[in-house]
């Protein structure tokens, strides 16, 4: 297994999405921050949602000791919710957002300036469970204008954003009031296009009729434009699980 | 699925909610009215357009928009949030607009509750025994009311000058009272025409609500010559009779400071007196009467002698001329009315008559002998303040002949209020249970206003010129028109918290306010999904200005309905949850993996 100072924890919903993005953005850390390791695991924060709290801290564990035995000192999230849980779960490492550590660290060069001549203005949808962080908001502003996009804020954003619907574990026992949800946060954006940090809120977003991408996408994923074919809705929830086996190949290739 | 009692702790909490939460605040407006009209949403209507919507929702409270419409004193104006910024709300004339604008006796409810047997007399038809009458024979007794006057409306036809309120609105807005049932026996003197004991035998219970209609006369020197008259006398004779019938002086002096004493001078001025004065110990800030009714009179040229008291009226057999003195202190340091005079500073004023309009008393002569109805000074009736209800259990008292002189709206509310006490005596009811809010109170509200909110000027009212209102008694006021009444309505702040139900969805499913959502959930009526509905975004507790963490308590309780429930959730949807989770921690779809060896870094 190895050891690693710092520990990159891309998360489930990430890792579903698009495992790619996973295995460049490791590679990206590893590059700029040598003794960077990986874990693949869920964090629990769907069974804490739930009220299973006995459970949650059971599975929590599971995480902790991966995480000790590789002997890290920080962990790295790309996930709100994974930093919330883990801020609370795990006292001993330092938690870092990834939106916090691109602007120290930087983007790819060949990236920075890549979309000056996008046509795409990308409205911003912050992630209501960071909504106190600014460290995190700035963070992703500073990545996009690093990129070249033009940026809409809705009316509510930052500390004011609106949930997307997703949290709280709403869709599979309100699906109803869920789309509704989602509905009214997309109808706050003029712009047709739009930028989340979270997949879960990617995916509620272009469920309320958007074109909807990751910030990873933008970082990774090259020039996005009008013309682009811009990321649905998996079909089946298998292609999630197939996404997650192949991210855990990929991160076991890029840290071979 | 949940335990009988909720957790004390918890229970605690949520507890605060119940308490601490303002969803059920009303707007300062309603809470202030003494009769708790619906302010805001009429006001609301009319901006919409809505103007017969706007009348009906006056009607559900009161069958007075056109009088209230025209002299409310709108106490709830005072309390506006819009003062704040510019000027408050002008309540009263978007009432009379509407009033005026669609009402039409042809839509009035004149649905009445199965009659009860039950007899009710009403001594006064003034605006408390009108409310009184109109409440009672709504709730099914029979009402019968005894006026003394030719003419119905008391003070509100007596007391206020026809140019504030025409007559013909008084009358068409009482004809509802006749339209109802309520018989109407003018001329009817109760202690002259018919004794106070046949009522007592009559009837099953009594509102007397006869108001104040005898001026104090000060005892100066002077104050028994010819010409020295009291106002309300002059107020009456105007009312009831052709208005050339008033005799006065061309040079006329109103003593008092209080909205009476405006009227006064004004009637004078429209009798025909060509120089009218008025005198009283306040200063004008000090003065009784309210501002606007000081300027209406100001404005007819009537001179204002404010901080000067009587001192003698002088005169061989009639009034020639009144000294007054300088008033040096109107409170002790008490703070009890008690003037003081600078008798070296006096000044002379020729006058052909001396009005007093320095207060009234009652005249409840037909009570004397009787011991078992206890008065009070002035003749008034000691009352129980919550009931209204007199030393004597079928009889009950309200309006001026009960205590303090009232506004309009506040004898309105008294008249309700004597309804609800005696419905609930002739029922054998408690008669002091939830009367709270009865009457003005203040509101739990707390309306922060916005740095931005952008200032509108309060739409003025148009009035007859000046010099068309002498020697007639024409209405003063115009009302508003559509375009006014619309413009005027729209700056109304809409004064409410509620402020997490405009950010959430899921409480509006659920709830009018999270108040009584966290009473259902105390007493454990709501179902387990209200609780999965909760996205836990914190958008509630950023608005909410008591910062109530909601999402914690729903998360308190999903924890409790999975205890409860072998350790999973009860929400049939969350089965896939739990077989995502398995996935998530299982080796297939997990993996450590250490630093690559050749960048273990530094």
């Amino acid at each position: 297994m190895g050891k690693a100072k710092r520990v990159f924890i891309p998360g489930c919903s990430l890792s579903s999405y698009n495992p790619d993005l996973v295995e460049k953005t490791l590679e990206h850390l590893q590059n700029k921050l040598p003794g960077t390791g990986a874990i693949l695991k869920c964090c629990g924060k769907p069974t804490k949602a739930l009220g299973q709290y006995d459970k949650f801290k059971e599975r929590y564990s599971q995480l902790q000791e991966d995480i000790d035995n590789l002997g890290a000192e920080e962990i790295i999230v790309a996930c709100q919710s994974c930093y919330l849980t883990m801020s609370a779960s795990s006292p001993k490492q330092k938690v870092t957002s990834l939106w916090e550590l691109l602007p120290k660290i930087g983007l790819p060069e060949e990236m920075v300036g890549i979309a000056k001549g996008s046509d795409i203005t990308f409205a911003v949808h912050d992630s209501c469970s960071t909504r106190d962080r600014k460290d995190i908001h700035d963070g992703i502003r500073w990545i996009i204008r690093e990129l070249g996009y033009k940026i809409e804020e809705p009316k509510s954003t930052k500390e004011k954003t609106r949930c997307c619907g997703f949290g709280g574990m709403v869709v599979p026992a309100n699906p109803e009031l869920a789309q509704r949800v989602m509905k009214r946060r997309t109808s706050e954006v003029k712009s047709d296009y739009m930028v989340t940090y979270c997949a879960a809120c990617r995916a509620s977003m272009v469920q309320g009729g958007k074109n909807a991408v990751h910030i990873l996408d933008l970082i990774f994923g090259g020039l996005w434009t009008s013309e682009s074919d811009f990321p649905t809705l998996p079909k089946t929830p298998i292609s999630g699980w197939v996404n997650r086996y192949k991210c855990k190949k990929k991160i076991v290739k890029v840290l071979s | 699925m949940l335990p009988e009692r909720l957790p004390e702790d918890l229970v605690t909490k949520m507890n605060e909610i119940v308490e601490d939460c303002m969803g059920d605040a009303p707007p300062y407006c309603e809470a202030t009215c003494p009769l708790h009209i619906d302010v805001q949403g009429y006001v609301k209507l009319i901006g919409e357009g809505e103007y017969k919507k706007a009348l009906d929702l006056i009607r559900e409270t009161t069958p007075f928009p056109g009088i209230l419409g025209r002299v409310c004193a709108h106490p709830c104006e005072e309390k506006c949030k819009r003062e704040e910024i510019d000027n408050a709300l002008s309540v009263k004339n978007l009432k009379r607009f509407v009033a005026d604008k669609c009402d039409d006796p042809k839509d009035w409810d004149l649905n009445v509750k199965e009659e009860s047997e039950k007899k009710v007399a009403i001594i006064g038809s003034g605006p408390a025994g009108a409310l009184a009458a109109y409440d009672l024979r709504k709730m099914g007794h029979q009402v019968t009311i005894f006026e003394a006057l030719p003419v119905v409306g008391g003070m509100l036809r007596v007391g206020i000058p026809e140019y504030r309120l025409p007559h013909n609105v008084i009358d068409k807005e009482y004809s509802i009272l006749e339209k109802l049932g309520v018989d109407i026996k003018l001329n009817t003197k109760v202690g002259e025409d018919i004794s106070f004991k046949k009522l007592e035998e009559d009837y099953d219970a009594i509102f007397i609500g006869v108001g104040a209609h005898k001026s104090f006369i000060l005892p100066i020197e002077g104050s028994d010559l010819a010409g020295v008259q009291p106002g309300v006398d002059i107020l009456r004779k105007a009312g009831l009779e052709k208005h050339d019938k008033v005799e006065i002086g061309e040079r006329v002096l109103v003593i008092g400071g209080g909205n009476v004493a405006m009227d006064v001078a004004r009637t004078a001025w429209r009798e025909g007196a060509k120089e009218v004065h008025i005198a009283c110990v306040e200063s004008r800030d000090q003065m009784p009467a309210h501002s606007w009714e000081i300027d209406d009179a100001l404005e007819e040229e009537i001179t204002l002698h404010d901080g000067w008291g009587p001192m003698k009226i002088n005169g061989e057999d009639k009034v020639e001329s009144i000294t007054l003195k300088k008033c040096t202190q109107v409170f002790d340091q008490d703070g009890s009315f008690n003037p003081a005079y600078d008798v070296c500073n006096l000044k002379d004023i020729e006058v052909d008559n001396v009005i007093f309009a320095i207060g009234q008393s009652s005249e409840a002569d037909f009570l004397a002998g009787d011991d078992s109805i206890e008065l009070m000074r002035g003749n008034k009736i000691k009352v129980d303040p919550v009931t209204l209800q007199t030393t004597k259990e079928k009889v009950f008292a309200g309006g001026d002949g009960a205590g303090r002189p009232l506004l309009a709206i506040e004898a309105m509310a008294h008249g309700r209020k004597v309804a609800t006490s005696i419905d609930r005596y002739l029922k054998g009811e408690n008669l002091y249970e939830n009367r709270d809010y009865e009457g003005t109170y203040q509101s739990w509200l707390k309306k922060e206003l916005a740095e931005d909110e952008p200032r509108r000027e309060r739409i003025s009212i148009k009035m007859l010129p000046v010099d068309e209102r002498r020697g007639n008694f024409k209405e003063v006021e115009f009302a508003y028109t559509p375009s006014e009444a619309r413009g005027e309505a729209l700056r109304c702040l809409e004064c409410q918290c509620k402020l997490c139900m405009q950010e959430c969805e899921m409480l509006n499913d659920f709830c009018i306010s999270p108040k009584d959502l966290f009473k259902d959930i105390i007493k454990g009526e709501v179902a387990p999904l209200i609780h999965y509905s909760c996205n836990m975004c914190s958008q509630c507790t950023i608005v909410c200005p008591h910062e109530f963490e909601l999402k914690n308590h729903f998360m308190e309780m999903r924890k409790l309905l999975v205890k409860n429930n072998d350790g999973k959730s009860p929400m049939k949807g969350h089965n896939a949850i739990e077989w995502h989770q398995k996935l998530g921690f299982s080796g297939i779809f997990t993996t450590t993996v250490g630093a690559s060896k050749d960048k273990e870094g530094a």
